[in-house]
């Protein structure tokens, strides 16, 4: 028996607003509270621009923030979390994290040599609307094990917090004291993260949550790298798809940039052009899932495996990976920020109301 | 090609028969175990891997009372090969004798957009859309006695009762707002 059950209590209405698309087209809600399960990613994005951001952000967290493979989670809204006091956080932060380290095994003895430093810091210029809250790194230094007296410390684990091109309704209906950095990145030991989260859900009441992406995000990340080709390269669009076989049977299918720009120009030209520059710079999930169809279809041929029975596990180009588990590499710097605005999305439609 | 026809067979006295459809095979030998334990009517469970049946048993095969179509969310081929399934099937089948079963929907490999498929599928069909767990013991159980319900119905064993008059309070609906992105 299927009923669909339209009850929305009024305080998950804030969360859930949405405004008439940047295009015009009618999409007014008219005072419809929606359904629990009405939660959909956008079905048409804007092709990515590559913002040169080199000259707004300072050179070393942009290394950073491009060398480092992020495990990305989910984060809702922190309650009275200020840039401003980012230092005396660092210092609650090292002292929760070297108490965690007593409290857990004690094999090492306390050593203010290995202690743990934390730095916060603010990357300015990463921001799209002024309405998104600037962009928080974290990283804990420390020497390790056995080094001696005069070695420098090292970074040992660097975490993110961003957000990027959020939903601005839906920011402004946070209440007060609330600040929205729904992306949570982080590189580094387990133990660590795990304190980092703990010592995060006491001092802002926050949660925390795994964010695994998508086939349908992985296709769109896939589309909009493609995109990209005739401004920088992407050298390779690599795929790894798992089939359930007996034993599962993993396939690596690297497709030549020229060939899946010809295939993905191929896409977009038999759409209908409807006139004006934006729509032009609009790509269409259609569009996105043919591409895809027309790859599975070539690999059919050739070697009659389909390749929808199984499961895409992890998309790469030379401008980034992801993959399903919820990794992710921002390898350019150019299209840090699409790339941003799309997880972005992908945690706030994650989030739990 | 050979359509299913619903009607073209006698019915059998105190029985009912059953197709399960599903393209991965293995959900529906578990289904079928706990079908046959059914006491009160003999259920004769038949198991596809897709439609259309083979022709040889044609002239064998008994009138089939309910079609299931078991899809797994997590595979798209699965979903592919229901809807290419669905068009072997005569459209008498539609009036109350076709159900979609689906396993896997709140697996985090199991894209949204897949499960809107599916229930814009069954919408517009009219028939009725069932979520099955089937890793469990209890999954399958639970799955087995939904399925009883609507076969004992399909197959005329329940007194003022038929198939297309149960077909209007359990087909699946779509909710309004599922084109309507959330965060544009």
């Amino acid at each position: 028996m299927e009923r669909h059950r339209n009850s929305v209590t009024s305080k998950s209405k804030s969360y859930r607003m949405s405004y008439r698309s940047s295009l015009g087209a009618a999409a007014s809600r008219l005072g419809l509270t929606p359904a629990l399960t009405g939660r959909r990613l956008d079905t048409r994005r804007r092709a990515p621009k590559s913002h040169n951001i080199t000259e707004k952000v300072n050179p070393e967290q942009l290394a950073l923030l491009t060398k480092t493979e992020w495990q990305l989670s989910y984060v809702t809204p922190l309650y009275r979390f200020r840039h401003t006091q980012l230092k005396s956080y660092s210092g609650q932060l090292s002292a929760f994290i070297a108490a965690g380290k007593q409290q857990g095994l004690a094999v090492e003895v306390f050593d203010p040599q290995t202690a743990f430093r934390v730095s916060f810091s603010v990357v300015q210029g990463m921001t799209e609307s002024d309405d998104d809250a600037d962009t928080v790194l974290i990283q804990i230094h420390s020497k390790p094990l056995f080094a001696r007296q005069d070695e420098p410390q090292k970074t040992v684990w660097s975490g993110l917090l961003t957000c990027v091109n959020a939903n601005p309704e839906y920011l402004r209906s946070l209440p007060e004291y609330f600040i929205c950095l729904p992306l949570f990145g982080s590189s580094g030991a387990e133990g660590l993260t795990a304190l980092v989260k703990s010592w995060f859900q006491q001092s802002f009441d926050c949660c925390f949550g795994p964010l695994e992406i998508s086939h349908t995000s992985l296709q769109w990340l896939m589309a909009l790298w493609t995109n990209c080709h005739t401004e920088s390269s992407i050298q390779h669009l690599k795929m790894i798809w798992t089939l359930p076989a007996v034993p599962p049977l993993q396939v690596t299918y690297t497709v030549n940039p020229e060939d899946a720009w010809e295939l993905w120009s191929s896409v977009r030209k038999t759409r209908d052009k409807r006139g004006g520059e934006e729509e032009e710079n609009c790509i269409d999930i259609e569009e996105v899932t043919s591409f895809m169809q027309g790859l599975k279809s070539h690999f059919y041929r050739h070697f009659k495996l389909d390749l929808s029975a199984g499961s895409l596990n992890q998309v790469s180009t030379a401008l980034g990976s992801a993959k399903s588990s919820g990794r992710m590499k921002i390898s350019n710097s150019r299209y840090m920020i699409t790339t941003l605005a799309l997880l972005t999305e992908c945690a706030l439609f994650k989030m739990p109301i | 090609m050979s359509l299913l026809k619903p009607f073209s067979k006698l019915p059998g006295l105190n029985s009912a028969n059953i197709l399960l459809v599903e393209s991965e095979e293995q959900f529906q030998q578990s289904l079928a175990d706990a079908l046959v334990e059914e006491t009160t009517f003999t259920v004769n469970v038949r198991l596809a891997k897709s439609l259309p049946l083979p022709v040889e048993n044609e002239e064998s095969r008994p009138r089939i009372d309910l079609v299931v179509f078991i899809i797994n969310l997590t595979s798209e081929l699965s979903l592919q090969s229901a809807e290419a399934s669905l068009k072997c099937l005569d459209p008498g089948y539609f009036l109350g004798k076709v159900c979609f079963m689906v396993t896997n929907a709140r697996s985090a490999a199991a894209p949204v957009e897949r499960l809107d498929v599916a229930r814009k599928l069954a919408a517009s069909l009219h028939c009725p859309l069932l979520f099955a767990e089937d890793q469990t013991p209890d999954g399958v159980t639970n799955a087995t006695e939904r399925l009883l319900t609507i076969l004992k119905v399909a197959a005329g064993l329940v007194p003022m009762a038929t198939a297309l008059y149960l077909s209007n309070l359990t087909r699946s609906t779509v909710p309004p707002d599922i084109e309507q992105p959330s965060f544009n």
